[in-house]
């Protein structure tokens, strides 16, 4: 297998370099989406101690975000910082259900966010990306390898933390425990698009970027069913279609433009 | 205090803080958090007091478990007379002359702690 | 300016209670001793202590939220990675100090619940400047260059105070607050250097805070806006200096560097003279200030929601691990 030491290497293969973006792009929209919902929760967490902790954690995945737009930088894709804010819906490769709004209303109006929802995402998103870094610490492409194997670093953390809140709330029965599963099973009908490596999935295999997607589906359903139990009998699903291809929900929509609201106001200002 | 409260007022236990930076170093205390049990304790201490520091090791510690001394005992179980030298090396220091008297060095914190290596 | 501990009839000022503890008391913390939460301390010291920290507590905590705002809009990666850093200190220095509070509090049986309710029926006040509006980017950034700045002269005032868990407390705090001067500099010089209308809304973001800055401090005597606890914070040796003295240290640090970026102040009547050694101003209006600190400001309403709805959305959490068995 051919293996590509840099950016340069990498260039010169038109055909891997697509495959490898395609790649890139999940890692940094599916961080940075998921981040930006974090970074929403600030201040209204169920206690000041989770908080601060979540804010801990959300920092570091849109830090991640950011060694993954630099590596996209490093392939001539643009800045990091207009590859984070200027491109359209149309162009994210974040999964949908990453995208979902934390609840109802607006962080800055009536925020009825819903901590199940939080718990269960993140802990299936953690737990997803514990398997998909994993994976890519064998990549053909040296410098995502090692990405990933820095970003491994922090997964521990961020695993152990969201699996903690999912235990708890699920043993603790009652509410608590219908809520979770309600959320665990709304999340069963979306998240296969979280697991899919999209239209190039094929492409990525090939190149020896990352094993195929039936891989992390596989290590996924195992990890997450060992830790709460069987959750749906249906199939795993995308009810709200695939990011990997572009498709996206309204509230994604409202979340970039939330998001580039300032920067929007002058792209070339230094700020 | 109303029902409302007695619902809830058992997530709020105390717990105290433990650190240490390095694997070499001791454990400090650092301060205190509310949390329903040991492993939520233990997940939020790090980043609440810990966020720009190394750290080692962490302990937390439900306050109720530390027995410590009273404020009374701080002010009356603290007191020491200052006739200790006997104890130190401070009650033995003329030995330096002496020793000097007959061409030996001290035999001195700072010598004794450098033999950690001896010739192979 | 507001009476968080109901008083029932209880004696203040702590010399009745028991002379002879009093004397000791006082003696050792003007011989620089701290006073530890088991301590005896006169009811006086205790209450004060309660309102000084139970208020500074929840100020961070309310004072999250209007930089929040700004959060998710931050517009770079590095800003939105430095302002999420900054508001979760915010959260930190909340969670340090309402624990210094809640010992305090535990003889009135009174704990953390108490104080977010206190804080949602109005009987808890925060900080002025957290009732304010936020309207553009730039007022982000001179919350954490110049609101801080102000909270930095006010809080390393108290860092030798007599009460030991307050003085650790703030001695973390301050240490934080290093960074947050830088941050907040480092999103205004870069919009101080940027365009035009970069320029524009920093300057207009200065011309809307300026009341608020000068409030900050509070009023310069009790006669001002009725009554003022700084006297018996400086007795007990919490803090050193009076609210003018740290008004005017704000002043000598802060206007030379707004100057230095040719940004003004709205105030014609602003010098410093050279004879009293001091800055001359206008008075803020003080009777504006006494309406923001009752929750009658711009955001008031908005920001308390915003809590109570954190608090009672995620009752259930609070609910569910509340059961005595659970993990301990």
């Amino acid at each position: 297998m051919t293996h590509f030491e840099n950016a340069e290497q990498a260039k010169r293969d038109p055909l891997y370099k697509e495959a490898l973006t395609e790649l890139l792009y999940q890692f940094a929209d599916d961080d940075f989406i998921l981040a930006f919902r974090g970074s929403e929760w600030l201040g209204l967490a169920p206690h000041i101690e989770e908080d601060v902790a979540f804010s801990s954690i959300t920092q570091n995945t849109m830090g991640h975000a950011t060694f993954f737009y630099q590596l996209l930088e490093e392939l001539g894709e643009g800045d990091a910082d207009v590859l984070a804010h200027e491109r359209g819906p149309e162009s994210r490769k974040s999964a949908v259900y990453l995208e979902k709004e934390n609840g109802d209303g607006h962080y800055l109006d009536e925020p009825f966010y819903d901590w199940a929802l939080t718990v269960v995402r993140h802990y299936f998103y953690e737990e997803f990306k514990q398997v998909k870094l994993e994976l890519a610490t064998r990549s053909s492409y040296q410098p995502l390898a090692d990405a990933a194997q820095k970003v491994l670093m922090e997964q521990p953390y961020h695993l152990a933390h969201w699996k903690m809140w999912v235990k708890q709330l699920l043993a603790a029965g009652g509410e608590a425990e219908e809520r979770l599963r309600a959320r665990m099973v709304e999340a069963w009908g979306e998240f296969k698009d979280v697991l899919e490596l999209g239209p190039k999935a094929k492409q990525m295999a090939d190149a020896h970027l990352i094993a195929g997607e039936d891989v992390i589906e596989t290590q996924w359903v195992e990890r997450v069913e060992t830790t709460v139990g069987k959750i749906s009998k249906q199939q795993l699903g995308k009810k709200q279609g695939s990011g990997r291809s572009g498709e996206h929900t309204g509230e994604l929509t409202i979340a970039l433009k939330t998001l580039s609201e300032v920067y929007d106001t002058d792209r070339t200002a230094i700020w | 205090m109303g029902a409302k409260e007695s619902k809830t007022s058992h997530f709020y236990q105390e717990y105290e803080v433990f650190s240490k930076k390095t694997e070499k170093g001791s454990m400090q205390h650092q301060f205190s958090l509310l949390a329903p049990n040991h492993e939520m304790a233990l997940s939020m201490a790090q980043e609440n007091f810990m966020r720009r520091e190394d750290v080692a090791d962490i302990w937390v510690v439900k306050r109720e478990n530390i027995y410590g001394l009273t404020s009374e005992e701080r002010q009356l179980l603290t007191q020491r007379l200052e006739n200790k030298d006997y104890r130190t090396t401070k009650g033995y220091g003329y030995l330096r002359s002496k020793w000097r008297e007959k061409q030996q060095g001290m035999l001195d914190e700072k010598e004794i702690m450098s033999w950690k290596e001896v010739k192979k | 300016m507001y009476n968080f501990v109901e008083q029932g009839g209880v004696n203040d000022s702590g010399i009745e209670e028991d002379p002879e503890k009093y004397q000791k008391f006082m003696e050792r913390i003007e011989a620089g001793k701290l006073i530890e939460a088991d301590d005896w301390m006169p009811e006086e010291y205790r209450k004060t202590l309660i309102k000084l920290i139970s208020m500074h507590g929840i100020s961070e905590v309310m004072g999250a939220l209007p930089e929040k705002e700004w959060t998710p809009k931050a517009p770079t990666l590095k800003r939105k990675l430095g302002i999420m850093a900054k508001v979760q200190d915010e959260m930190g220095h909340g969670q340090l100090l309402l624990r210094v509070t809640e010992d305090l509090l535990k003889p009135y049986g009174k704990t953390r619940e108490n104080l977010m309710e206190d804080l949602l029926n109005g009987d808890l006040k925060f900080h002025n400047v957290f009732h304010m509006k936020t309207k553009t980017w730039a007022d982000a950034g001179l919350i954490g260059w110049l609101v801080d700045g102000a909270a930095i002269i006010s809080q390393t005032n108290m860092l030798d105070a007599s009460y030991g868990p307050y003085q650790r407390a703030l001695h973390r705090i301050c240490a934080e607050e290093v960074f947050h001067a830088q941050h907040g500099e480092a999103i205004i010089m870069a919009l101080a250097e940027g365009t035009e209308e970069q320029r524009e809304i920093l300057q207009d973001s200065v011309n809307r805070w300026w009341p608020s800055l000068l409030m900050f401090f509070g009023p310069g005597s009790a006669s001002t806006t009725g009554s003022s606890k700084q006297e018996i914070t400086m007795k007990y040796r919490i803090r050193k200096s009076s609210n003018e003295e740290l008004r005017q240290a704000f002043l000598d640090k802060y206007l030379p560097r707004v100057f230095s970026l040719n940004l003004t102040v709205p105030d014609d009547t602003l010098h410093y003279d050279e004879q009293e050694k001091k800055w001359i101003y206008q008075q803020p209006d003080w009777n504006e200030f006494k309406q923001i600190i009752s929750n009658k400001g711009p955001m008031s309403k908005e920001r308390l929601r915003l809590r109570q709805i954190a608090y009672e959305n995620n009752r259930w959490v609070i609910e569910a691990l509340s059961k005595e068995h659970s993990f301990s």
